[in-house]
This record gives C-alpha cells, structure tokens and sequence, in this order.
C-alpha cells in the first residue's frame, strides 16, 4: 500500500510473481481453486486406519450423485489408494471430503504426509516394482487429479464428472 | 467381524493335488501383512497348484495386489503355478488396470482353474 505522499512505485514485470501469488493451475503449483460453492457443504470424514468405512462413504455418495456404478467402483478404488498412502506414510489421521453438483463429484484427501517426486502417480511402475502403483492407478481411475504437497501436508483432489458427457469407464 | 476372511483347504482334481485358498471380505493396506503370512505359509508347501478363489472378496487395493504378485513369483520359482478365481468388478479392474490379469492366469470357476 503506498502511503500518503508517497509516490507510487512501479514493480519491475520480473518480481510480479513475488509479490502476487500466483493464479491456481490445475496441473502445477498454487493454491487448488476454491470448492464449487453451488455443490453446499462438504461431506467430511477424519480417518487412521479405517479404510473400509471411507470406501463406504465415497461408494454411497458416488451413487447419491448419479455416478455409474463401474464409475462408482473406480472412485472407490482411487480414493482407498490414496488414503491407503495416508496409512502407510502419514504419522496422523487423515481427511476426506467429498461434494458434488450436477457436473461432478470431488473427493479431496488431506494428511500431514509429503510428497517429494513431483512426477509420482504419472508413470507406470512395474509389476516388479515394490510400490507406487497406488498413484498411477489413481491417475488412471479419475477424469481429473490435483495434488499439492508441500510443508503443510498433502492434499489430492478427485473429479469424476457426470452426466452424459462423463468418461466411459 | 473381521473384514477379511482367509480359508486354505488341500484338494484334487483328476489325482493332482492342489492347494484352494479363499479369500473373502475386503484386502487393503490395513491387512496386507496379514494376508502376506498366510499365503507365504502356503508357498512354503511347495504346491503344484494355489488356486485364489476371489469370489467372495468384495474389495483389494494395489497392496494385495503386490501380496499377489510375490506369491506368482515365488511360485514361479519353485516350479508351481497361481492361479486366480472369479474375481468381482473392484477386484477384477484392479487386476486389469495394472494388466497383472497378464502375468496371473483368472479363470470363471475352481474346477476349470484345477483343470488348468
């Protein structure tokens, strides 16, 4: 804020980034674009290890919301695998929150872990290989994955459209 | 209740023995380890045959599938065979999906799977 009297200064173009945070990208860093407002409240659900009970939440909302019950399988499938990362990796409880409207339905997980390979879950692993099936499967399963990973902790967001224009499983 | 079931039972399909391991309920990170030791147990009988039958396991994530694939292996090595068992849409795409259906013959029904 310039202050009175003060001439206002024109930032250089190369330090805009720094001083205004950068626009949310769906495929990148920033902050993830604010929950559809139309969609109403989310959904919320705190996990440890009860992953049967989150795969029952997801598999009833994912129907509630018109989802195609192969669809509906799918979800369920990438939701567990990534909460099945908060099990194996994160030292807390995780969170799952889910809304939907008439275009889609999220699934958003949280938990305290980080992800560091920012190429994780875009490469097929191996049948060899020890782990990281969970992502690519995930990648695989959803019309669309964001995930930011930074010191507060990992947050992966699900869409799966609906309707008629939606993705055959 | 626990959320996964596991029965071994020894059986013979035209004088050939072989070992039939149901797996019922749902297969997830939570009890992978578990599910790794019981069928670790079996591989160490050196059988022939280990059929999974699937039919009764309503879920499995890609941690079973791993428990799967280590046991394929460890067969392989020991000169035995897996084979898996009508397994339900969620399990079924996970199988394909990571195209382990390739590597782990799945057949409709035991008696086929004993007949190889």
């Amino acid at each position: 804020m310039a202050r009175d009297g003060e001439t206002t200064q024109r930032v250089p173009a190369a330090q805009e980034p720094l001083t205004r945070p950068p626009a949310p990208r769906r495929d990148g860093s920033g902050p993830l674009p604010q929950a559809d407002p139309q969609a109403g409240d989310p959904m919320s659900y705190t996990y440890t290890t009860d992953l049967a009970a989150i795969r029952a939440v997801v598999h009833r909302y994912a129907v509630q919301a018109g989802l195609a019950e192969p669809r509906a399988i799918d979800l369920v499938l990438a939701v567990s695998e990534v909460a099945a990362n908060t099990v194996r990796h994160a030292r807390s409880p995780g969170s799952l929150k889910i809304w939907y409207d008439d275009k889609e339905i999220v699934c958003q997980i949280h938990d305290e872990g980080i992800i560091t390979d920012p190429l994780a879950g875009r490469r097929q692993p191996s049948l060899d290989a020890r782990g990281g099936h969970g992502l690519w499967i995930v990648n695989q399963l959803c019309d669309e994955v964001e995930i930011r990973s930074g010191q507060d902790g990992t947050t992966i967001r699900l869409h799966m459209a609906l309707g008629p224009r939606a993705r055959r499983s | 209740m626990d959320l996964l079931t596991v029965t071994v039972t020894a059986r013979e399909s035209a004088g050939e023995p072989y070992t039939l391991v149901e797996i019922a309920g749902e297969a997830d990170v939570t009890n992978t380890d578990e599910l790794r030791r019981l069928l670790d147990e079996e591989v160490q009988q050196q059988p022939r045959t280990l059929i999974i039958d699937m039919s009764g396991l309503r879920f499995m994530d890609s941690s079973a599938l791993h428990a799967l694939l280590r046991v394929s292996r460890s067969l392989d090595r020991q000169g035995g065979v897996l084979a898996l068992v009508s397994p339900q849409a969620a399990v079924a795409k996970i199988l394909r999906l990571t195209t382990a259906d390739r590597l782990i013959p799945v057949f409709d029904s035991v008696a086929e799977a004993a007949a190889g």
